[in-house]
């Protein structure tokens, strides 16, 4: 990931034509981050967050591309118990992944990554009293591109990525485990290069 | 089927794999009895529990400015804030007595009157008090809270406020439903209390607390 980081970076010379940046902005969804139970179910989920993406790939061979994609998000998240909502805060997260791409079909190509996500509450309370959590994440999904001018494309991509999820709070209380946390994002944006 | 088309149903299927399992809640029963056991209206025991619901947050404390209290009243509502996971409770200073749920007063607790129980701490630099006032009927718990501090050895020695901090957070743990004492010195809740903040065990009970049905209603006369 760094190696692309860096080429990118630089600019490497051979690649630089076919150097590729894009940024992309758009929304995400989370499954629950926790289910807990004290007297009924209490489930603490995030809401729907606006989300930024951007990053920058070069070819691997002649269809392939591999490149890094880092993603901000920040949005609320709450508990539920009986069906009564609780404001938790603002929670940001983050995630930086290297990613390989191909062709599907046409403008339509296929996207896989691995990487990092960390989470960042606003405030250091209740599940995240004892500060934030960082974890590992392997992502998948799709981006479509739509040329529009002479070395820009409109992209809209489609994400899936999934990690774990827990916090040394949690630890702390006596959960054990992790929560299995998948994340559907839906983002459009620009890209300059591919061609 | 493709070398990579191959080579993608596996990474799927080793995400599906990992996608097994949630995380598994602790089982709750580090904690003490906290409900208030009285004799009953119609005979028997009438047991009283309280909790501040959500649609009374934040509840709104009021402490003389007098030993210290406001700052030891502003860190005790961070203490218990932070004991629990979910923001069951929350917290605040207000100036105006008439609108507090809660009231600290500094100096010790007058005459008992009827329909009032108090439960006291008795560490040996100050005292502590508070009087939860129960209707006749044991359904209404009438606010606000009265808590009294009583620095008994010289305010400004260590000791006292060490013990102003303790019995502050103490105090506070009664009026937000800690009926009882714990029975363990290791408890903030504990009638003697020690400790400067609340153990797993008295997070366990609190939270607890705000989880079970409770029996009284908060109600200003």
């Amino acid at each position: 990931m760094w190696s692309c980081l860096l080429l990118l970076a630089a600019g490497a010379h051979p690649a630089r034509a076919q150097a590729n940046y894009f940024v992309r902005v758009g929304a995400i969804g989370a499954s629950k981050l926790l289910q807990d139970f004290i007297t009924s179910p209490i489930t603490v989920k995030q809401s729907i967050a606006p989300m930024v993406a951007f990053g920058g790939s070069l070819p691997v061979g002649i269809s392939y591309r591999a490149g890094v994609e880092a993603t901000v998000a920040s949005g609320g998240f709450h508990s539920t118990e009986n069906d009564v909502d609780t404001d938790l805060g603002t929670l940001r997260t983050g995630t930086l992944t290297a990613f390989l791409e191909g062709p599907v079909v046409e403008r339509l190509r296929w996207h896989v990554g691995l990487g990092g996500i960390a989470y960042s509450a606003a405030e250091e309370s209740g599940i995240f009293a004892q500060g934030g959590t960082t974890g590992f994440l392997a992502a998948g999904g799709a981006d479509y591109r739509y040329p529009v001018h002479s070395g820009w494309d409109v992209i809209a991509s489609a994400r899936y990525d999934y990690h774990r999820f827990t916090t040394d709070e949690l630890e702390a209380r006596g959960f054990s485990h992790s929560q299995g946390v998948g994340r559907v994002s839906l983002s459009v944006g620009i890209a300059r290069g591919l061609r | 089927m493709s070398v990579v088309t191959r080579r993608l149903l596996l990474g799927a299927a080793a995400l599906g794999a990992l996608a097994c399992g949630d995380i598994a809640s602790p089982e709750r029963t580090d904690l003490y009895e906290w409900r208030l056991f009285v004799p009953g209206v119609g005979g028997g025991t009438d047991t009283l529990s309280f909790f501040w619901g959500r649609s009374r947050l934040p509840v709104r404390i009021w402490a003389e400015d007098a030993a210290g209290l406001p700052e030891f009243a502003q860190r005790a509502i961070g203490v218990w804030e932070s004991g629990f996971l979910y923001r069951e409770f929350r917290g605040e200073m207000v100036s105006d007595s008439s609108t507090a749920d809660v009231l600290i007063f500094a100096n010790s607790a007058p005459n008992l009157t009827l329909g009032v129980h108090r439960l006291h701490s008795m560490a040996p630099e100050c005292s502590g008090a508070t009087d939860l006032e129960v209707s006749d009927d044991h359904t209404q718990l009438l606010v606000p809270i009265r808590i009294f501090i009583d620095p008994v050895l010289p305010e400004d020695e260590p000791a006292t406020q060490t013990c102003l901090a303790l019995t502050t957070v103490h105090e506070l743990g009664h009026a937000l439903g800690i009926f009882r004492h714990s029975p363990n010195p290791d408890d903030i809740m504990f009638a003697d209390p020690r400790v400067e903040a609340p153990s797993p065990l008295d997070r366990g009970t609190i939270e607890a607390i705000y989880h079970y049905p409770p029996t009284l209603e908060p109600v200003r006369p």
